[in-house]
């Protein structure tokens, strides 16, 4: 199994606080990898990093043999590794469905034709096709959020990063996203990382869990044995209750 | 060194009046978060207003300046509920109401100009050109008076913002509105008092002003530019951080005449203005929010 | 016969627009009416000044008050190229319209990090330093007596067809710029800037090119008006009342919208030329007035207005939502 997505000794530094301390992580092709921790460990920082939006004071980042360090946003997108944001972020002025079609355009490479087509596709996998020539403020936050990932979709991404897709939901749609998640991995064969509160979503979701807490990395491994683990539990409630 | 001391103390004498003209515009910003573009018609409006009373009545500035800020404050309110009320609140009105206060601005313009002409006017009264000695340099009365009511404005009111119970409302609104109506605030209110204040306090400083420079009814660009260098630089909320941002402005202004000429000292704010803006937009304090 | 047209190209609007350039190319040939000949003439700047001035304002929604520094300078590079160094007056005007493009990116690139209201208060600092320093640059501008250029016989008659084509090329540069998918790049950019990064929008450079392109238009308007007036002078074409037309022309007529600043700057120019006559000084309270109006009702200015009422008229007409 090769590793598409690899983090080596990520480190950030704002100023004198350390929000990321040397955390290193593997994501390997067709795999879906969880990312989780308390508030305030560092997951969204992690993020930002394998995303594009901020840059390391340490570390590398790799997607597959190439280097991807510091690459401004853009080019990470556009090279493959992707991001949703946990509070969404749809283009309001523009349709649903010109909401994919920027980032097909932006990403794929593909001609105007074959960009808008993909955008379509993106929408019907995502269920939004019906309601493309709306506006994304028709939408529920279920809706947007189905609209954010597939929106990252039509970047045609390696790796997909998920923040905290579910939480906020009511558990039929979180049932839906976790379906629709399933479904990327297997129908179309994007390898995610996913950071999440919902541990049910966790479980049932990631082959693999790496737990972070104050910038640290605590823990990797199954789900199973995570949950188990007296430092994380320790991390979440407390040194008092491991 | 009395060239020096002159030079400081016409700093600090300035340095009065940029900080009232700007806490009018920190105010309304920090606490409606909208920038307010009549600002400067505010500011003109003030100006004529004082200038008017003492050319037609003989009303000395000093004395207009309670009525004319108790009309501005009114106007104010009256401005925000007939027009700037009907906006969204936040960044989605973040240019509209720039430009909305732009048009009004430019109707106060022209009306300036329709009642008074376009010709530079000046207020003098008797006083004008007296001098005395302070601290070995010679200094006009009238910039010390205008320093002097420019303190006292700002000390009353930073009283009113820490000590009264409106006060603390005000300073409450701008940190988090929505808690505010849970506490039986109304906010509202809270937001159509805060802009008369802000039109209040521009009107002060451009009846002060008045005194000091001729203006006519384009007058005021400059000055919003300068209460927003001020402004930033000195961040939101405290009438400390504002009064040292404002000399700052000022000793820079006063200063650059030692080394460029006289025309471009102008320019000095707006080039602050846009290094201020693209260096330290966070202000030298780092303040955001009022309070 | 198959034209090698960009998909997102509308063969009805590009027929349009090439009806009425040839219309109006050849109205002269009609009349004789040298004033509205020449009033057509300002006019024509007038809309590919608004137009350009709608690229950054409209399209990325950064309102600019400070594009008379990139007019002014425009129109005293040209002018000053055409003097010292003989340039032809099309190549001056280019010329000048490139400096003014670049100058915009000086201080337009570290700015635009700036948002919303920000950004225009900066650009109110930029078009007031920009016109101190050109009302003092004495080898450039002339100081406060201006500068004259050299008057050709013919000049003003024939720029008519020059302005026209201005307008023309703005008009199909503001069809493109929206239309493409470089549009909507510039629509997610407007909308949120860093989501827009994060979906592969080079937003940075797009902010650049935008900023480049409207400003060495509005240089190039700079240019041909003075060539026109063979007289400038620092205060006038660096003037905040100058800058200020323009945000009038793409509010009021419908900014963001592709034709809208076109339909601004017409009743801009037609109106200010009437009040002149009769009130002048009068317009900027009533275009104050129009914009607190339109801020308050109308969003998309006349444009929207337009389509509300012609919605209402005829329905079918009119298809919101895009095609897919």
């Amino acid at each position: 199994m090769s590793a598409v997505l690899r983090a080596d000794g990520l480190s950030k530094r704002f100023g004198g606080l350390k929000a990321l301390d040397n955390v290193s992580l593997t994501l390997d092709e067709g795999r879906i990898l969880g990312l989780i921790g308390p508030n305030g460990a560092g997951k969204s920082t992690c993020f930002s990093m394998l995303a594009g939006s901020t840059s390391p004071t340490a570390g590398r980042v790799f997607l597959g043999d190439r280097e991807i360090t510091g690459l401004p946003a853009f080019r990470a997108a556009r090279g493959g590794v992707v991001r949703t944001h946990q509070i969404v972020r749809p283009f309001a002025n523009l349709t649903i469905f010109e909401n994919a079609v920027v980032a097909a355009v932006q990403c794929s490479g593909l001609d105007h034709a074959g960009a808008r087509a993909l955008a379509r596709e993106t929408l019907e996998f995502a269920g939004l096709a019906a309601r493309r020539n709306e506006y994304p403020a028709g939408l529920t936050l279920a809706g947007r959020k189905r609209l954010e990932m597939a929106r990252a979709l039509a970047c045609a991404p390696k790796v997909l990063l998920l923040d905290e897709v579910i939480a906020g939901v009511n558990p039929a749609e979180a049932q839906e996203m976790v379906t629709l998640i399933l479904r990327i991995r297997d129908e179309r064969k994007v390898s995610i990382i996913m950071t999440e509160h919902v541990m049910a979503a966790v479980m049932r979701l990631c082959e693999r869990v790496v737990v972070l807490d104050a910038g640290k990395l605590i823990a990797a491994g199954e789900p199973k044995e995570i949950v188990q683990n007296p430092e994380v539990i320790a991390a979440y409630l407390g040194k008092k209750h491991a | 060194m009395d060239r020096f001391a002159e030079l400081v103390i016409a700093s600090v004498l300035l340095a009065g009046l940029y900080a009232t003209m700007a806490y009018g515009l920190g105010l309304i910003y920090g606490v409606l978060r909208i920038v307010n573009l009549n600002h400067g018609g505010m500011i003109m409006a003030g100006a004529y207003a004082g200038w008017y009373l003492h050319s037609e009545y003989g009303i000395d500035p000093y004395l207009s300046l309670l009525p004319v800020a108790a009309v501005s404050f009114l106007l104010g309110i009256a401005m925000y509920r007939g027009l700037v009320h009907r906006l969204p609140r936040g960044a989605a009105g973040g240019v509209q109401s720039l430009l909305l206060l732009f048009g009004v601005w430019l109707v106060m313009r022209n009306v300036a100009y329709l009642l008074f002409t376009g010709n530079d006017q000046t207020l003098r009264t008797s006083y004008s050109t007296r001098a005395a000695v302070l601290a070995g340099a010679l200094v006009s009365v009238n910039r010390v008076a205008v320093f002097a009511v420019a303190l006292a404005t700002l000390i009353i009111l930073h009283i009113l913002l820490t000590r009264t119970y409106l006060g603390k409302a005000i300073r409450a609104v701008a940190q988090n509105p929505d808690s505010c109506t849970l506490v039986g605030i109304r906010v509202e209110r809270i937001y159509a008092l805060t802009f008369g204040l802000g039109t209040a306090l521009a009107a002060i400083a451009g009846l002060l002003g008045a005194t000091l420079f001729p203006f006519n009814p384009s007058f005021g660009a400059g000055e919003l530019l300068k209460s927003f260098v001020v402004v930033v630089l000195g961040g939101l909320g405290s009438v400390a951080g504002t009064a040292i941002a404002a000399l700052i402005l000022a000793a820079v202004e006063v200063f650059a005449i030692l080394f460029i000429p006289a025309y471009l000292t102008a320019a000095v704010g707006f080039v602050l203005l846009v290094l201020v803006l693209v260096l330290r937009p966070g202000g030298l304090f780092g303040q955001r929010v009022l309070g | 016969m198959k034209l090698p047209l960009p998909p997102w190209v509308r063969p009805r609007a590009l027929i349009a627009l090439l009806a009425t350039c040839a219309a109006l190319a050849l109205g002269p040939l009609l009349h004789s009416d040298v004033y509205i000949h020449n009033l057509l003439t300002l006019t024509f700047i007038g809309i590919a000044a608004a137009l350009a001035w709608n690229w950054l304002g409209g399209y990325l929604g950064q309102v600019s008050f400070g594009h008379a520094a990139m007019f002014g300078l425009g129109g005293f590079v040209a002018a000053k190229a055409e003097i010292s160094m003989g340039m032809p007056m099309v190549f001056a005007w280019c010329f000048g319209g490139v400096i003014a493009g670049l100058y915009a990116l000086v201080w337009g690139h570290p700015t635009l990090r700036l948002r919303g209201p920000y950004f225009s208060i900066a650009t109110i600092g930029v078009g007031e330093a920009t016109r101190l320093v050109g009302t003092y640059w004495d080898w450039l501008t002339g100081g406060s007596s201006g500068t004259s250029l050299p008057m050709h016989p013919n000049l003003k008659f024939t720029l008519y067809w020059y302005a026209l084509a201005l307008a023309a090329v703005a008009m199909a540069a503001s069809y493109a710029l929206r239309r493409s998918s470089l549009g909507l790049a510039l629509l997610a950019i407007k909308s949120d800037v860093d989501a827009a990064s994060d979906v592969g929008v080079s937003s940075t450079r797009l902010q650049d090119l935008v900023l480049f392109l409207s400003g060495a238009m509005i240089g190039v308007c700079g240019a041909s008006y003075g060539s026109y007036f063979s007289y400038i002078e620092p205060g006038d074409m660096f003037g905040f009342d100058r800058s200020i037309s323009w945000v009038l022309m793409g509010v009021i007529g419908g900014i963001g919208t592709i034709a809208g600043p076109a339909l601004g700057a017409i009743i801009f120019v037609l109106l200010r030329q009437y009040l002149i006559a009769s009130y002048p000084q009068l317009y900027l309270g009533l275009y104050g007035i129009l914009l607190v109006l339109v801020i308050l009702f109308e969003p998309l200015g006349l444009t929207g207005l337009s389509l509300r009422v012609l919605r209402r008229a005829r329905p079918d007409l009119i298809v919101s939502g895009s095609e897919t």
